[in-house]
């Protein structure tokens, strides 16, 4: 298909300025939506995967995303933030939405053993997956009660007010120590 | 704004994880707009976000992104058709788009309303409470130095006190004065005295040099000491029913009570 070639042309060239990327793809240019899934499916899609747990619904999950960005990609606003952090909380949104969903609960209802032991697999399959990308290593170096705040913020989809409420700790704490992990990982991340 | 307290309170962490109530995403791109610091400490936080991210990347299998292309591109044309075949539809949107608005930004005006009367209502009520409570409390504080003032002149050694006593008129009626001999200060003070029409009034008269002297007229209206004329020399203070604004002369068959000033006074 020509516009999948274009899409390689462009990943080729490596980065293209976000600026003239965001220009593309509110002119419609599947080239520059192909560009971004190439850069980006793989942090939204670990992202949403550790949300909902399950390689189908995680890869249904991601399919609504990237429609999502290109549907809504008019409405993002670079004084506002970056382009990532904007794709990120649509990603975290519509995994957070997924495992709230009804479909989702009944799924769960309506598992018989062969379905739970496989979906166990599954879900160890994919911590085994996130085990060996070395997050959790990076979390082993922070203190247990950042620690504990990234890892239920980002491994487990707790939203910060379900964090505060779930484990009574005050929402202000929650985000004091949710800054001073992002602090921590960013000077172990070598991040200036 | 302290900058380094708002940084330090994870906000900006709060506001790239995209959770922020309305009012505090609205504090945060003000905040952008307005401090270079925040600007570059939100970078810093998104660049983590990111990093973090990537550095966990779980790549998806490789129908994902085929379902993905192919559903944009049947979207495609359809998307193209609404901005191409132009002013009609658009018009027709837009119409809806305001209408929608209009009712929804009505709604919220009366909903608001409504909060703002329930809420200027109770604000009336608490000033108008507080006004009258503002009232009471000078009131009382009236009567509190009046009495404080009565007080004053009762237990002053410079007043004599002249006790009146009843006449065969009404010899039950009682009714005192206080007087300064030196100030010429003369306070009435009533125990007794019988009602009597409103087109009279009582009169006070002192006694000086065999001949009466007016003192002020009076009603039974008031409570403690009530101040009258200033009067010098007096021997002896009496009471009398006069035509209403009093009269120049007594009326003696008419005298309620009558006292001397005690001729060594303390």
């Amino acid at each position: 298909m020509p516009i999948f070639d274009k899409g390689k042309n462009i990943a080729r060239t490596k980065t293209i300025e976000e600026s003239v990327l965001i220009e593309r793809l509110c002119q419609r240019d599947a080239a520059a939506l192909d560009y971004l899934y190439d850069h980006y499916s793989g942090a939204l899609y670990s992202t949403v995967l550790r949300i909902v747990r399950k390689e189908e619904v995680a890869e249904e999950c991601l399919q609504d995303v990237f429609i999502k960005i290109w549907d809504r990609i008019t409405s993002y606003d670079s004084s506002k933030g970056r382009l990532f952090t904007w794709m990120l909380n649509i990603a975290r949104n519509q995994a957070i939405d997924k495992t709230r969903s009804k479909e989702m609960s009944q799924g769960r209802k309506t598992d018989d053993i062969d379905n739970l032991v496989n979906r166990i697999d599954r879900q160890e399959s994919a911590e085994s997956s996130i085990e060996t990308i070395g997050l959790k290593e990076m979390l082993t170096k922070l203190p247990e009660d950042q620690r504990f705040v990234i890892d239920h913020l980002y491994l487990k989809g707790f939203t910060q007010s379900e964090l505060a409420e779930e484990f009574g700790i005050p929402l202000g704490t929650i985000k004091t120590r949710t800054r001073m992990a992002m602090k921590e990982l960013r000077s172990i991340l070598n991040v200036t | 704004m302290n900058i380094q307290e708002y940084i330090s309170s994870g906000i900006l962490e709060s506001y790239a994880l995209g959770e922020v109530t309305e009012a505090e995403r609205a504090s945060v791109e003000q905040a952008l707009k307005k401090y270079p610091e925040i600007r570059e400490e939100l970078q810093k936080v998104e660049e983590t976000l990111e990093i973090v991210a990537s550095a966990t990347a779980i790549q998806p299998a490789a129908h994902v992104k085929e379902k993905i292309m192919s559903t944009i591109k049947t979207a495609k044309p359809e998307a193209k058709i609404i901005s191409l075949t132009g002013e009609q539809p658009f018009w027709k949107y837009a119409t809806a788009a305001s209408i929608a608005i209009a009712l929804f930004s009505s709604y919220m005006a009366f909903q608001y309303r409504q909060l703002w009367k329930a809420d200027s209502t109770e604000l009336a009520q608490i000033k108008s409470e507080n006004q009258r409570m503002a009232e009471d409390y000078n009131v009382v504080n009236q009567k509190l130095d009046k009495i404080q003032g009565d007080l004053s002149v009762m237990e002053s050694i410079a007043f004599t006190k002249v006790v009146m006593k009843g006449t065969a008129n009404d010899t039950n009626a009682l009714a005192s004065v206080y007087w300064n001999s030196s100030t010429q200060e003369v306070f009435l003070s009533i125990q007794q005295l019988k009602a009597i029409s409103k087109d009279n009034q009582f009169q006070l008269w002192a006694i000086v040099n065999g001949k009466p002297v007016d003192a002020g007229v009076f009603d039974l209206n008031f409570a403690g000491l009530q101040k009258m004329k200033n009067i010098n020399g007096a021997v002896a203070f009496a009471v009398t029913i006069e035509p209403r604004g009093g009269k120049e002369n007594p009326t003696m068959e008419t005298m309620q009570v009558i006292g001397s000033v005690a001729t060594n006074p303390s």
